[in-house]
């Protein structure tokens, strides 16, 4: 989706300001959140589909919200559409408040363990070659992609192949790991950027195999 | 909305929602009462990357493979296998890739859509890898963020901004400091920052 997350090549964010001796997080709810959302994700989902509901945060609120603000956002949010918590637990939440709702039914589900390795053998050939040029599709879906705007439409050389990896674009919205062949595909900073990025820069991204076209 | 009676009336922000530690400490309390999560899991996961997974697990590494020639080839060959090698594994870390500084090549990560890291041998990113500021300029003006980092690099060198969009997870290899082949690997790891390891910072000299 053409959302706010993919902000490669906006301007007007300012300097990057790098904080000394800056702790792992800088407030003891930031590591609960982290510690939750990890367990959180034993019930179900994957991580493209997590991906997907930090993008779905509202534009304006999203900009307005710190790293794990969005994971806290994103936590509330599963665990009502999962039923682990109900709609009166939630509301009691947002005050602050831990109030168990007696009338709301436990979910039996156990935990499962979450795997994390996202590749795929496959059995069909490459479509591209390393060296070769290809040209990023121009799509503009309106659900969860890992091609950014950036290089919609651009051209590359493939410089690596790694095989069949999980398919986001699939994986987010339910339809299954659909493991698609993945390229690094690299473009030169004057192609996504014009004549005035330096010449020798270059621009590396990892691109799934239905993101990119023959040239 | 519904006013609460056993409230403390001390602030009119009725509806304004409560700070975040409140609200987080309510989720965690109302998950851990119904048996779905384990507060002292918690408790370990923030210890574990608190005080044992860090950028010195990627210092090493780096170590390694500015003195052991043999090693630099298997990690630049397959990152993930030769930094397992070192006992580092884990989640985001599962597909890593060693990308390696010369004086003709300076590289960049940053993953613009969210902020996928390689944790296993840099632990959790910092707030700047997260900002918006990093993840929207690192790839149309990587030259403008390292002078942010006060790292200025002659025109003449190529640099390689590295978009971390799929499951690969990028780790650099800075450049070895001059007049420091006298030094222990222990001592190299030394002057490996967690900065050198994204490409905002050279290596440390020595002192």
């Amino acid at each position: 989706m053409n959302g706010v997350h993919d902000m490669g090549g906006m301007h007007g964010f300012g300097p990057v300001l790098a904080e000394k001796n800056e702790p792992v997080f800088h407030e003891t709810w930031e590591g609960r959140v982290f510690g939750m959302s990890g367990q959180l994700s034993r019930f179900g989902g994957n991580i493209d589909a997590r991906r997907f509901a930090i993008e779905q945060i509202r534009p304006d609120r999203y900009l307005r919200l710190s790293y794990y603000e969005r994971w806290f956002e994103r936590a509330l949010r599963y665990c009502v559409e999962t039923g682990l918590i109900s709609a009166r637990e939630r509301a009691a939440i947002d005050s602050g408040k831990a109030e168990l709702d007696n009338t709301h039914v436990k979910v039996d589900r156990a935990p499962a363990p979450v795997h994390s390795d996202y590749a795929r053998p496959l059995a069909s050939t490459a479509l591209f070659a390393v060296g070769e040029r290809v040209r990023a599709k121009l799509i503009n879906p309106t659900t969860h992609t890992r091609l950014p705007r950036y290089a919609r439409g651009k051209i590359g050389v493939i410089i690596a192949e790694h095989g069949g990896h999980v398919f986001p674009d699939s994986n987010a919205i339910g339809k299954g790991e659909d493991p698609q062949r993945l390229y690094t595909v690299c473009f030169t900073a004057r192609e996504l950027w014009g004549d005035a990025a330096n010449p020798n820069d270059t621009v590396s991204l990892d691109l799934w195999e239905p993101y990119l076209e023959r040239v | 909305m519904a006013h609460d009676h056993d409230h403390d009336h001390d602030h009119d922000h009725q509806d304004a929602p409560a700070d975040a530690a409140l609200r987080v400490k309510a989720l965690e309390t109302i998950l851990a009462r119904r048996g779905y999560i384990d507060q002292a899991e918690i408790d370990r996961m923030v210890d574990h990357f608190q005080n044992e997974v860090g950028p010195r697990n990627g210092a090493k590494v780096v170590a390694k493979a500015w003195t052991d020639p043999a090693y630099r080839k298997r990690l630049l060959d397959n990152a993930t296998a030769a930094v397992a090698e070192l006992g580092f594994s884990g989640r985001q870390g599962e597909h890593l890739i060693a990308i390696e500084n010369t004086a003709k090549v300076h590289n960049l990560v940053v993953c613009t859509l969210c902020s996928c890291y390689p944790v296993p041998v840099l632990g959790l990113p910092p707030v700047w890898y997260k900002s918006f500021a990093y993840r929207s300029r690192a790839v149309i003006d990587p030259r403008g963020v390292l002078a942010d980092f006060g790292l200025g690099i002659p025109d003449d060198v190529e640099v390689r901004v590295w978009d971390s969009t799929a499951e690969l997870r990028y780790l650099v290899v800075p450049e070895r400091p001059a007049g420091t082949e006298k030094l222990s690997e222990e001592q190299l790891a030394e002057l490996v920052t967690r900065d050198s390891m994204i490409g905002t910072a050279r290596a440390s000299a020595p002192k």
